[in-house]
């Protein structure tokens, strides 16, 4: 089993990160191309034609989204979500630290596409080292004339700022992140008004993810045909993913959407170690639905992992193999989304307590299988009805645990109440090897 | 507001009609259909959808929406009582009390608690809770007058809206998140703010308790009395709650042409002054030099006696807190059973105040202070407090709302944040609403004439030359934000006739934020010396001013104060002082020994306005009716019956036997509240513009007859305010001298000093300066300094504020102690670091 490399291609390239090695291989030829050559009507034509999903988590149609942002001579703004906080997700992290100018390019063709005068990239503040990387990129793009006021004399300007994050999960919250871009407390709006009509600054907002953005030049320079070759036809084009937990070879794949989530898990990325079986398995990081062993054969696809009951999310798959206790998973996992809802609406709020203060009770012992009842039932009143998706995202995996592993849960219920010496066999060491290799797992993947 | 279609939709399977737009939540009550909510509020501004109790369903869209933020379509068909909708409802309620206490029984919420009405209208019944809840040290102080339970919050954000997103001041905050949210502020600091005690009312649970109303009372013992705070001009209505014959609380009685649904923490806790042990509850008469208590009938006759003497050296001064009857009968008793024309109820301006403009056609080059009093309180010109909702521009000069009239403040807060409108601020001192507007202009203080010369000539009045340029450039600014046609005036301070220019010329409307809660009603039922009743025509009497100098040097013997205490209040307290100790005569109606009260010999105990029954008006014309909400206290009479007793007395038989009747006899009087009764008025009040006997407003152009001014009338005062000579930059300010502004704080007044709540505000004398100022002066923040001026010297305690404009220096009025009403406004003064050399 092999990549498929368009975002990832020639990324070990020493010096890519420079912007002459990056036009040596070809870079910026898109920008220029759609600055010069390309009315911005065309461009967003070509990028709606392409079917480019969102990578960010919802899987939104990229071209279509921009097309939402009204015409005509307002103030209108782009925001690069690179708040990548999703655990078990970090490809952005390696686009941005071995590819800025790819992003920047993308940044600049999508704000031509929108008609944005200003892009703000979002990172995460614990991105320190790529904030830096990002921030010498975008001066050598000033530099160069590829940002800035008359983009190569087309008269078009687009200014590119890289903002830091202050380090928190709900940033990441499209409209959060607005928030906290106006200096507030990153709190999720309502919507509507969606950020494509109100956004930042009350402007109508683009929100893209940095691997949607990082696709564009490669669709402007092939063209929208050439990119619907890759994928299926739901899910056009390759998707980096992020593979970790229990497997011996962790890291991001760039793969065409599609093909079976066994051949990422146990093709790339070696599979659990030996004498181990996977158990359950994230496909789309922390937020998804949990699947397990028996459908490791789906294809890797938005709509592959949305029929199996979950979702491709950011593409960021953990492992969980035997050694896991699921019920430790779904505490770890509630802990989270606990620590990081921001408290606004109720049921996120008190949902995601509540379920840690019960999944507390299950791991010591101090639950009854009717709790799992409650367990099951808070999830589905959480789902749905919060202000943002935050909530959903603890609600889903715990509920798809609770539902899928009801068996082990009572069995934990059950042992621990017999057995006074609390933490089963498999706690800890198992456990330790997910949170491990969440966000923080080492950029290099099998390229470096 | 442009009017919205009408559509219809349904809701529960019922068509209901509705204005499209309308929030949903709102639109299902015009179908009987109540959807609970917690954390919508449309006077906080946009909805947050944060609570999320409101969630329905609508037919075509997947999830479930909040219907406080899903504006109604024509055709929306939408289901509140759904299997799916009943259970994302109970599931709500389930959520919040997971961490709440439950403590319904302690709670001074209990009862009335919108927590507890919706956890039994749509909760599950039961909760599956069985984890420990949340703890915090409870309850603490959020602020010296409100105590906080956060335990018991739900975290509707309703108070941090309020804080952030209506009083501005910003001080509220969430602070952590998650699960561990808690409403604070920063660094734990008390939250003073004058507005804040709305969030009490804003909180649907018992978090947020009042410190003055904790434990004091059950909703199940209270009863509800409507009626209208008049300790400020902003009169608002408000619900005095009532336990065994006393005030325990009040809240706003929400009136969006009013008050908007807020109180200013004077209104809400000023109450506890009616309750003061200092108060007089009985008639008081000299005896041996010392106020002892006497019978009623004692009393009138003592104070019929005094004024009978004095005949028309008569003089009387009616407080801004009177009502409309009590300034009508006070001026009935001087005109006609005494036959003095003297009668005053402004602080300051008014007759023998000369127009300082000579030529125009508006008003006529020897207009008096009726003319120009008629201009300015003419119908067409008078802007109701809504109509700053639908004005493009507002212009504020010559006053702080904040302190002369809070509610205002709040209101254009509103429109500038939420409208875009466009605000413009002329003021010698820094307002509070500077940083919301648009333009900000300084002049010194005492040359507010100055300013609102060169704006007339800015805007193109004729007859006023050109400003000197500073001074013209400030005016040009603030002339620029001003759209003709779409403004309001909002003014404070003396008549002025540029003032008046300038709204006809920009065909703005005017709003004055007076210095008497009454005073717009006080002048309109005769209590000033420059018309009758009505505004009509009278004998010219003496000013404010005047009368102080007539006590004082004996050509008036009586003076008769009502509701007034002008050596606090009126400039020139000390003279004031001097005059009353002068005074052959003095009869005083006040619910506090005072600095007045000290000079009188007979002193009536006054009602508190929740005791009293009758009338007042609002700036903007509403008349309003004060409801008696609790008995009046020991041996406390209705001033009204008191008037009318004593008018008897000197020979006036009114025949008025109640409150109607002495609305009837104004009504009779003032043409252009002909007609008007209690019932008309009712709960809301009503605008006599909006009446068709407005029409009767008088013209003043000289068509009616002129009486003859009776020689002793007319004597011309000295002007108070220096001649315009330029701004503030023109100042020559040298040496240690300054010149001081004074301002009417918000809390430095015997309401604040006589409500135990509200004592920690009391203001000491500070004098505030421009940083440069205090740098050449020697002078650091808080440092004690004595300010002088021709043998008046007070101590202050220096504050530096940026904002302030090198060369003036501000001092408060109407303090206990240390009052600035001793110095004339613009007066240079010199400063000195007390304890050095003068």
């Amino acid at each position: 089993m092999t990549e498929t490399r368009m975002l990832f291609r020639r990324v070990d390239e020493p010096g890519l990160a420079s912007i002459d090695t990056y036009r040596r291989l070809g870079g910026y030829r898109s920008l220029e191309r759609a600055f010069r050559d390309v009315e911005p009507e065309e461009l967003l034509g070509v990028l709606e034609e392409s079917g480019l999903r969102g990578r960010g988590g919802a899987g939104f149609s990229m071209g279509r989204k921009a097309s939402f942002l009204p015409r005509g001579e307002t103030s209108k703004y782009l925001c690069c979500n690179a708040d990548e906080s999703e655990p078990g997700t970090f490809k952005d992290r390696e686009l941005m630290q071995k590819n800025p100018h790819q992003l920047i390019e993308g940044v600049a063709i999508a704000a031509l596409a929108a008609g944005a005068g200003w892009g703000f990239v979002f990172i995460r503040g614990e991105y320190a080292e790529v904030a830096d990387i990002l921030d010498s990129a975008v001066a050598e793009a000033y530099e160069a004339g590829y940002l800035g006021e008359n983009i190569l004399g087309s008269g078009s300007r687009v200014e590119v700022v890289v903002h830091r994050g202050a380090g928190a999960y709900i940033c990441g919250e499209e409209t959060a992140l607005l928030d906290s871009l106006e200096g507030k407390r990153g709190n999720p709006r309502l919507k509507p008004p969606f950020p494509a009509i109100q956004g930042l600054y009350g402007g109508p907002t683009l929100i893209n993810n940095v691997e949607t953005l990082s696709n564009l030049p490669h669709i402007v320079a092939n063209g929208a045909e050439w990119f619907k070759g890759f994928g299926t036809e739901q899910s056009p084009g390759t998707k980096v993913v992020s593979v970790s937990g229990c497997v011996q070879r962790p890291g991001n794949y760039e793969v065409e959407l599609g093909i079976p989530a066994r051949e990422l898990i146990y093709g790339l990325a070696g599979g659990p170690s030996e004498g181990r079986e996977v158990k359950a398995w994230f496909p789309g990081g922390s937020s998804a639905p949990v699947l397990t062993a028996a459908e490791l054969d789906l294809p890797y696809s938005f709509e592959g992992m949305a029929d199996a009951g979950s979702m491709l999310g950011s593409g960021a798959i953990i492992v969980a193999d035997d050694s896991i206790s699921i019920p430790e998973l779904a505490l770890r996992t509630a802990r989270f989304y606990h620590h990081e809802s921001c408290g606004k609406c109720t049921p996120c709020r008190e949902g995601t307590n509540w379920t840690v203060k019960m999944l507390e009770r299950v791991i010591s012992g101090e639950a009854t299988p009717m709790d799992l009842d409650i367990i099951a039932s808070v999830q589905e009143n959480i789902t749905g009805h919060c202000l943002c998706v935050l909530g959903d995202s603890m609600a889903m995996p715990v509920g798809s645990m609770v539902a899928k592993f009801r068996a082990e849960f009572e069995e934990r219920i059950r042992r621990v109440a017999s057995d006074s010496s609390g933490l089963g066999a498999n706690g800890a060491a198992g456990l330790h090897a997910i949170t491990g290799t969440s966000s923080l797992a080492p950029a290099s993947g099998p390229h470096a | 507001m442009p009017n919205r279609p009408q559509i219809n939709f349904l809701v529960d399977g019922v068509e209901v009609p509705a204005e499209a737009g309308t929030m949903l939540v709102d639109a299902a009550k015009h179908g009987d259909v109540e959807i609970p909510v917690f954390c919508y509020e449309p006077k906080l501004g946009e909805p947050v959808g944060a609570c999320r109790m409101c969630l329905v369903e609508i037919e075509g869209i997947p999830k479930l929406q909040t219907a406080c933020s899903t504006p109604v379509r024509d055709g929306m068909v939408v289901y509140t009582r759904t299997d799916r909708v009943q259970a994302a409802q109970e599931a709500m309620v389930e959520f919040l009390l997971v961490n709440h206490p439950l403590d319904c029984p302690v709670c001074d919420k209990g009862g009335e608690c919108p927590l507890q009405d919706i956890a039994m209208g749509w909760g599950p019944g039961r909760s599956r809770v069985i984890d420990p809840k949340r703890h915090f040290q409870k309850p603490i102080p959020l602020s010296p007058l409100i105590k906080i339970d956060r335990e018991r919050c739900i975290l509707c954000y309703r108070c941090v809206r309020f804080s952030q997103e209506v009083a501005e001041d910003e001080q509220l905050q969430l602070l952590e998140r998650g699960a561990s949210t808690f409403v604070g502020t920063f660094n734990d600091r008390p939250y003073i703010a004058p507005f804040h005690g709305n969030i009490i009312e804003l909180c649907p649970v018992g978090a947020l308790t009042s410190e003055a109303y904790r434990f004091r009372a059950r909703p199940w013992e209270i009863e509800d009395a409507g009626s209208i705070c008049t300790l400020c001009p902003s009169q608002c209505n408000v619900i005095l709650t009532v336990r065994d014959e006393r005030i325990e609380r009040v809240l706003a009685r929400d009136h969006p042409e009013v008050d908007d649904g807020w109180l200013c923490d004077k209104g809400r806790f000023g109450y506890q002054m009616a309750e003061s042990e200092q108060r007089i509850t009985r008639p008081l008469v000299r005896q041996g030099g010392v106020l002892r208590p006497a019978s009623w009938d004692e009393a009138l006759e003592a104070a019929a006696a005094g004024l009978r003497q004095a005949g028309e050296r008569a003089a009387a001064i009616v407080g801004g807190q009177s009502s409309n009857e009590e300034g009508y009968l006070a001026q009935r008793i001087l005109r006609r059973a005494l036959g003095s024309p003297h009668v005053e109820s402004r602080p300051r301006g008014g007759a023998g105040q000369p127009p300082r403009r000579s030529v125009g056609d508006r008003v006529a080059p020897d207009a008096g202070g009726r003319d120009l009093l008629l201009g300015l309180s003419r119908p067409e010109l008078s802007a109701g407090v809504s109509e700053l909702d639908s004005a493009e521009s507002i212009l504020v000069i010559g006053c702080d709302p904040l302190h002369a009239m809070p509610i205002l403040d709040l209101r254009i807060r509103k429109v500038v944040r939420r409208n875009g409108t466009r605000l413009a601020v002329a003021t010698d001192r820094p307002s509070a609403l500077d940083g919301g507007a648009e333009e900000t202009a300084r002049y010194a203080p005492g040359f507010a004439r100055g300013f609102t010369s060169a704006l007339a000539a800015e805007v193109g009045a004729e007859g006023y030359e050109r400003a000197p340029d500073g001074l013209a450039a400030d005016a040009e600014r603030i002339a620029g934000v001003l759209r003709p046609g779409s403004t309001v005036i909002v003014w404070g301070g003396e008549a002025d006739a540029a003032l008046l220019d300038c709204a006809h010329m920009l065909e703005a409307k005017l709003l004055e934020v007076p210095d008497g809660a009454n005073a717009r009603g006080l002048r309109e039922v005769g209590c000033i010396p420059d018309a009758g009743p009505g505004l009509s025509e009278a004998f010219m009497g003496r000013n404010a001013a005047e009368i102080r100098d007539g006590l004082a040097d004996g050509s008036l013997e009586a003076a008769f104060l009502v509701n007034a205490d002008p050596v606090r209040d009126f400039p020139g307290g000390p003279e004031w002082s001097e005059a009353l100790g002068k005074a052959k005569f003095v009869l005083a109606i006040s619910m506090f020994e005072n600095v007045s009260t000290k000079h009188a010999d007979v002193v009536f105990p006054a009602e508190f306005y929740g005791e009293k029954e009758g009338t007042v008006t609002h700036p903007d014309g509403r008349v309003q009716r004060l409801r008696p909400g609790v008995p009046r206290p020991d041996d406390v009479r209705p001033i009204w019956q008191v008037l009318v007793e004593l008018s008897a007395l000197l020979g006036d038989e009114t025949g008025i036997d109640s409150p109607p009747e002495a609305l009837s006899a104004i009504a009779s009087e003032v043409p252009f509240y002909a007609g008007i009764t209690h019932e008309e008025i009712g709960g809301r009040g009503v605008r006599w513009q909006d009446r068709e006997a407005a029409s009767s407003f008088p013209s003043g152009d000289g068509a009616e007859a002129r009486d003859e001014v009776p020689a002793h009338a007319a004597e011309p005062a000295a002007p108070l305010a220096p001649e315009p000579a330029g701004n503030v930059a023109e100042v020559e300010a040298s040496g240690g001298v300054v010149r001081v502004g004074t301002y009417h704080d918000l809390w430095a007044s015997e309401v604040a000093e006589q409500s135990p709540a509200l004592r920690f505000l009391v203001p000491r004398q500070t004098l505030e300066l421009a940083p440069v100022d205090a740098d050449r002066l020697g002078l650091a923040q808080g440092d004690e300094v004595d300010v002088r001026s021709n043998g008046t010297s007070l101590r202050a305690r220096v504050m530096i504020r940026e904002r302030v404009q090198p060369g003036s220096g501000f001092l408060i009025e109407g303090t206990a102690e240390a009052n600035a009403n001793a110095f004339r406004a613009g007066e240079l003064v010199e400063v000195t670091k007390a304890g050095g050399e003068a």
